[in-house]
């Protein structure tokens, strides 16, 4: 869990099984995601794209199959939860900041409190990853004073503060104003550039050309089709695929 | 002249001295009838009888009371019996909801159950039968001669004594002031300058405060001893009676736990409430941080609920505060109950209500003030916020 050079995938999911109550959310998905790998998910609402993402740090529980994350395997083990979720960043379309800290304190706080860095290391961390997400000038103002740009930008440098191996994107351009997605989707294109790990629920089909090793289309809880995005968007085989692509490239 | 009224400070303004000039003209007219009206059934009215003594006793003061005292004094005890009444109800009351409002919000069922429960039964209830309940419940409990004993207080139908320390009166409240400071120096400390310590140094520096505090209160009250007499007075049966000891009254004891019930099962719906306001994804972003779920709470749920229940809390204290006027129901001397006796013994009804106003008008703005203070010093800064 806590080498960096362990072999194997950075994800593995094999057979997952999910249900809210007794309506089938995720059926059988299997997925195998490398160290270093870039992989965009897409598909249309409610086809439980956020669902099997979430289920990958445990915000949701799953109900069958199998997940590991980093060479550790997710089942009720706390101790395995808590060591996923520290090498994991996740970021929200919802960019779920905390209102009452300021920008500083949102990436310094988890940093200090769980892996019991000094305040000073926290700060000259947070500050460094703020300058990578280019508002080093904010850290002093609180979430409620950024643009929704800024506030996701936050997110991620909060993300990163904790150094995780692996990257999870839900959406994070969805609830932002068509001038500031682009501001989201340089720094995340920065991110893949220097390697890190990472799985992103998105419908900008530009970013995933430019970034994923492979896009995965999802309908109806299952995984429809997974290809490279050359061959994904030119000759995709489902028919699926091809409406949904067709509405979301159409306009 | 016409563009002058068109300016809007210029109106806004005008419209101000309006309707602060109409308002006082209206008071005045009426003080003047009624000043015409009492002279003419032969009271005089003013405020003179304040000085004068008032010839009756008081049940219960924290202040020293004789029958010599003039009527301010008794005033003064009447608003400090009425503020430790409400101080010891409030606390009460807050600790009641917190844990039943907790109780609603709770993943167990049973204890959701409880809650509901709980909150169904003493919110519709009225206050005043509370207040008679619990008064006839101790009323009702042993004589002074078996009386019910724990930690050298004694439980009785006489009311609740507690030992208290044989210490001189100046040093008391110094002790007092000190011991508050132990509670207020840490939560200031950790107020300001949140960011220029490290979380774990600062809590060393609270609790530093905290400590001195305490010492200082120590210190105090060794030098405040009584001489000859033990640190600690403790109450004991003389006869048919018990002496010595702080002596809590039944009316007061009743008064606090209906308080405390009534005004729990209002503040835990405040509680439950503020809890529900915090978005789910905070927490959900705390928890993918790997912050442990008490970190969640104490770091993300709690400071965020506070500031969702905050505004409603103020008003429920401030409406808690006015329903200690209970008091008179079963005869506890708070303030409202020493402006009736004054209305009965010196007949000077106008000015006695006009002083029950502004007292109460004084402590309830003071409160407000102070919440809102609070409010406007943690509230969330900026309007970008969604989600
Ligand atoms: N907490 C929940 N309770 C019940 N149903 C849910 C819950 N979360 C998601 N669902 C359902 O699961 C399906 C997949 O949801 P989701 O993963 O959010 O889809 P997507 O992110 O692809 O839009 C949807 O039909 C949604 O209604
Ligand atoms: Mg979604």
């Amino acid at each position: 869990m806590n080498s960096t050079q362990s072999p194997g995938a950075a994800v593995h999911i094999e057979d997952l099984d999910k249900y809210y109550g007794s309506f089938h959310a995720l059926r059988k998905i299997n997925l195998c995601v490398q160290r270093g790998e870039k992989v965009v998910v897409c598909g249309p609402s409610g086809s439980g794209k956020s669902t099997m993402i979430r289920c990958i740090n445990r915000l949701e529980q799953h109900d069958g199959g199998r997940i590991t994350v980093l060479g550790t395997e997710l089942n009720d083990d706390v101790g395995n939860i808590d060591g996923i979720r520290r090498e994991v960043g996740m970021v929200f379309q919802h960019f779920n900041l905390f209102p009452h800290m300021s920008v500083l304190e949102n990436c310094m706080i988890a940093p200090m409190m769980v892996r019991k860095r000094p305040r000073a290391e926290a700060e000259a961390t947070a500050r460094g990853y703020l300058e990578k997400v280019r508002i080093p000038e904010q850290a002093m103002k609180f979430p409620g004073q950024l643009s929704g740009g800024q506030q996701q930008r936050v997110a991620i440098a909060r993300a990163l503060c904790m150094q995780p191996q692996l990257m999870l994107f839900d959406e994070p351009t969805s609830a932002l104003d068509p001038e500031m997605i682009a501001e989201v989707l340089d720094v995340m294109v920065t991110l893949a550039s220097e390697g890190m790990t990472m799985i992103c629920v998105t419908h900008e089909m530009g970013f995933a050309r430019r970034v994923a090793d492979r896009v995965v289309f999802m309908d109806g809880g299952e995984i429809v089709e997974e290809a490279p995005p050359a061959e994904f968007f030119t000759s995709c085989r489902s028919e699926r695929t091809r409406q949904f692509l067709s509405q979301v490239l159409g306009h | 002249m016409i563009s002058l009224l068109r300016n809007q400070r210029v109106r806004n303004t005008l419209l101000q001295v309006l309707y602060v000039g109409s308002l006082s003209g209206l008071v005045l007219a009426c003080v003047m009838i009624a000043r015409r009206n009492l002279a003419e059934q032969g009271i005089t009215s003013g405020f003179d009888f304040l000085f004068k003594s008032t010839g009756w006793d008081v049940n219960f003061s924290l202040l020293p009371a004789t029958a010599n005292d003039p009527y301010w004094w008794y005033f003064l005890i009447g608003i400090v019996n009425t503020l430790f009444l409400g101080t010891v109800g409030l606390m009460l009351a807050t600790i009641v909801g917190t844990i039943v409002g907790l109780a609603r919000t709770s993943s167990n069922e049973l204890a959701r159950l409880l809650g509901r429960t709980y909150v169904d039964i003493f919110r519709n209830i009225p206050l005043i039968l509370q207040v008679f309940f619990w008064y006839a419940v101790i009323t009702h409990l042993p004589t002074p001669r078996a009386a019910h004993e724990a930690f050298g207080m004694l439980l009785t139908s006489r009311g609740l004594y507690l030992p208290i320390p044989n210490v001189g009166r100046a040093a008391l409240v110094a002790a007092v002031v000190a011991i508050i400071a132990a509670v207020a120096l840490p939560a200031w400390l950790g107020r300001t300058s949140r960011l220029s310590q490290p979380i774990g140094e600062r809590l060393g520096i609270q609790l530093t405060a905290a400590a001195t505090a305490l010492a200082t209160a120590a210190v105090i009250l060794a030098f405040g001893r009584l001489p000859d007499l033990p640190l600690l007075d403790f109450p004991a049966l003389q006869g048919l009676n018990l002496k010595g000891g702080l002596r809590i009254p039944p009316e007061f004891s009743a008064l606090a736990i209906a308080i405390a019930i009534y005004g729990g099962s209002y503040i835990a719906e405040i509680v439950r409430g503020g809890f529900k306001a915090v978005g789910k994804g905070q927490m959900e972003a705390a928890l993918s941080l790997g912050l442990s779920p008490w970190r969640v709470f104490t770091l993300v749920r709690l400071p965020l609920a506070l500031r969702a229940m905050l505004p409603i809390l103020a008003n429920q204290y401030v409406w808690l505060m006015k329903a200690t006027t209970m008091g008179i129901a079963v005869g506890f001397t708070d303030f409202f109950m020493i402006v009736a006796l004054t209305i009965n013994h010196s007949g000077q009804t106008l000015e006695a209500i006009g002083i029950l106003m502004t007292g109460f008008l004084g402590i309830n703005l003071s409160l407000a003030a102070v919440f809102n203070r609070v409010n406007k010093a943690i509230a969330l800064k900026g309007n970008q916020l969604r989600g």
